[in-house]
């Protein structure tokens, strides 16, 4: 099977990467100074399950392999994060600060060990195969924390994660969260850009190339895979206090199908591609819901039709634009 | 020993079993052929399920409520689902045979999430249900719903006819070519359009009637297409991608092991089902009828 191929990243090509990262920046900053507390919590979802999304696009844009559950590491995280804090919550509810944020770094550390066991495995596999295996694992996963009611709580979820009085505001705990995802983009585009990150990009044009190099193919994408779910577990991490729940949900293979989306409409080919993914995705969930409940009518016929009509998605389009203008504006010349 | 509990849960596993049959001998064929991971062909099942509904209530109403009603109506959902697939694969499938694996597969999510809520806006959020009033017969110590053998009957008679289909006719022969070798097919001078068109519509018309059969046995609801289709998945790799005798016998270890993991272990029955999958991946990737060719 052969991997996916994956177009090179529009931005980087045009050299707008850095640009359009700072105006997302800026505007990310502003975004609590729209009336009503709706947007500022919209923009919290958007950069949660951006930060997911990204993770995700280290599997997929950078080594060329779609994992179908991602969102197993996202769910680990969730958990793991909601576990400790539930122990550390005190009796009468509340949460010290120190401790708040010592339950938030338990999700990054054991979705890594989750992601290490599973990852052992899926990296023997390419193309549709690996797409399956992380499916079978994500699903037991799934049903595990489902069904193992005396630990998890089975599908009740984890309620009342209610964080401490300063961060319950929603505007605190956006900057929290965007303080965090700015980071962990840093850290991402750092080993994106450095030669480990250029050697997942070998893997996903060419593994036997890259294994006559003498790169140890299975052990680079497995580091890989358990840096992609560490940043998962990441994001799951911020989910829990952010929703002030978790519930098993946030393991199956429908929030994986999320991820996926999520890059493929922003664009798998940068790392800011899958966050603006996130952008459109969660926008336009939240101006549709306003509107009417058949969320999931909405957004599978707006997939439908990009899959037809605009090849590339949205981004795609504008890129073919962006070229139309600049060849015109080279004829001129 | 009371064998009561042991021969209920055979007969529910069984029953299941044939049920994963027919929705993945489609979707392994229709993978074998044309490359295409369907994912909504859960989705598609579930839809059929409650036009059998439909079409039973409204014959019920013209002829007098009778069981035997339920015949017509799977015959009409089978013929109307067949026809659902082939214009499914003719308008939009179609389209992303040359495109990536991901484009496929967010068509056919898209659908999974189009055709959900289509029936929602159609039927509403009840579950719907044939009672057919047959009596439960006793036999071995404990009360079985004869439904079941009527079940069991009809898988292995598909079963029976699918092989006989690909292995003893023009046409399957040439499906079967088409699973290994498309451009070869096409230099023969078959019209391979002509042929995915028609397997699209025979997978989907399979999940059709397996929609109509399963209905007196258990109610059809919003949501289950999500859980089935995994386990479809999980029927399709176990028995090895585009091999019908494979997932027949993975049909059987399915479902057969999820109705006896509930006896012993209640909550995990599905998570015995994933951790197969698993070990088949990691130690048989092809599966255990699959051949490594394709691999």
């Amino acid at each position: 099977m052969s991997a996916p191929e994956v177009q090179p990243g529009w931005l980087a090509r045009h050299g707008l990467a850095r640009p359009v990262a700072m105006a997302m920046l800026v505007l990310f900053l502003l975004v609590p100074l729209l009336p009503g507390e709706y947007w500022t919590q919209v923009s919290t979802e958007v950069l949660i399950l951006g930060l997911f999304a990204m993770s995700f696009n280290l599997l997929y844009g950078y080594m060329g392999q779609i994992s179908f559950g991602h969102a197993a590491f996202f769910g680990v995280g969730a958990y793991a994060s909601a576990m400790l804090f539930v122990r550390l919550k005190t009796a009468g509810g509340s949460i010290g600060m120190l401790d708040f944020f010592l339950s938030l770094l338990a999700g990054p550390p054991v979705a890594a060990f989750a992601a290490l066991v599973v990852g052992f495995f899926c990296v023997r596999l390419t193309g549709i195969y690996f797409a399956m295996l992380s499916l079978a694992f994500g699903e037991l996963l799934f049903y595990i924390v489902f069904s193992w009611y005396s630990f998890t709580k089975g599908d009740d979820g984890i309620q009342g994660l209610l964080p401490p009085l300063f961060f319950q505001d929603a505007v605190n705990y956006y900057y929290l969260t965007l303080a965090i995802v700015t980071l962990a983009f840093l850290v991402l585009w750092r080993i994106t850009e450095s030669p480990f990150g250029y050697i997942m990009r070998t893997l996903r044009d060419n593994q036997r190339r890259a294994a006559f190099l003498g790169i140890n193919v299975r052990l680079h994408m497995l580091i890989n895979f358990v840096i992609a779910g560490s940043f998962a577990g990441l994001a799951g991490a911020l989910w829990g206090p952010f929703s002030r729940s978790v519930n098993p949900g946030l393991l199956g293979w429908q929030e994986s199908g999320v991820a996926v989306f999520m890059t493929l409409i922003g664009g798998a080919g940068s790392l800011i591609g899958p966050l603006l993914g996130s952008v459109i995705y969660t926008l336009l969930q939240a101006v549709v819901k306003m509107y009417t409940v058949y969320w999931p009518l909405t957004i599978g016929t707006i997939i439908l039709l990009i899959v037809l009509f605009l090849p590339g998605g949205v981004l795609g389009l504008i890129e073919k634009r962006l070229k139309a203008r600049r060849s015109a504006g080279d004829g001129e010349t | 020993m009371d064998i009561g509990p042991y021969v209920l849960q055979l007969f529910s596993g069984l029953s299941r079993a044939m049920v994963l049959f027919l929705l993945s001998a489609g979707l392994s064929l229709i993978f074998g052929v044309m490359n295409i991971l369907n994912f909504a062909h859960a989705t598609l099942w579930l839809l059929s399920g409650y036009i059998t509904f439909s079409i039973f209530q409204f014959l019920g109403e013209q002829f007098g409520a009778s069981p035997l009603l339920l015949l017509p109506s799977i015959a009409w959902a089978t013929a109307l689902m067949a026809l659902i697939g082939f214009a499914l694969e003719r308008f939009l499938i179609r389209q992303t045979y040359e495109r990536e694996l991901p484009e496929q597969l967010l068509l056919t999510f898209a659908l999974v999430l189009i055709v959900g809520d289509l029936i929602k806006l159609i039927w509403g959020v009840e579950n719907r249900r044939i009672n057919l009033g047959v009596e439960p017969m006793e036999m071995l110590d404990t009360l079985v719903n004869p439904y079941h053998f009527v079940i069991v009957g009809t898988g292995v008679a598909v079963a029976a006819g699918l092989w006989f289909f690909l292995h003893r006719t023009r046409f399957g022969k040439i499906v079967r070519a088409a699973v290994y070798s498309r451009s070869m097919v096409s230099a023969l001078g078959i019209r391979i359009p002509m042929i995915y068109g028609l397997v699209f519509a025979a997978g989907v018309g399979l999940a059709g009637f397996a929609g109509g059969v399963f209905l007196p046995l258990l109610p059809m609801a919003l949501g289950v297409d999500h859980d089935v289709i995994v386990q479809c998945f999980a029927v399709v790799v176990i028995g090895g991608f585009g091999s019908m005798l494979g997932t027949f016998v993975a049909s059987l270890i399915v479902g057969v092991v999820y109705a006896f993991s509930i006896l012993f272990w209640p909550d995990g029955a599905l998570a015995m089902i994933f951790l197969i999958v698993i070990v088949v991946l990691i130690w048989r990737p092809w599966g255990l009828f699959g051949t490594e060719l394709r691999y």
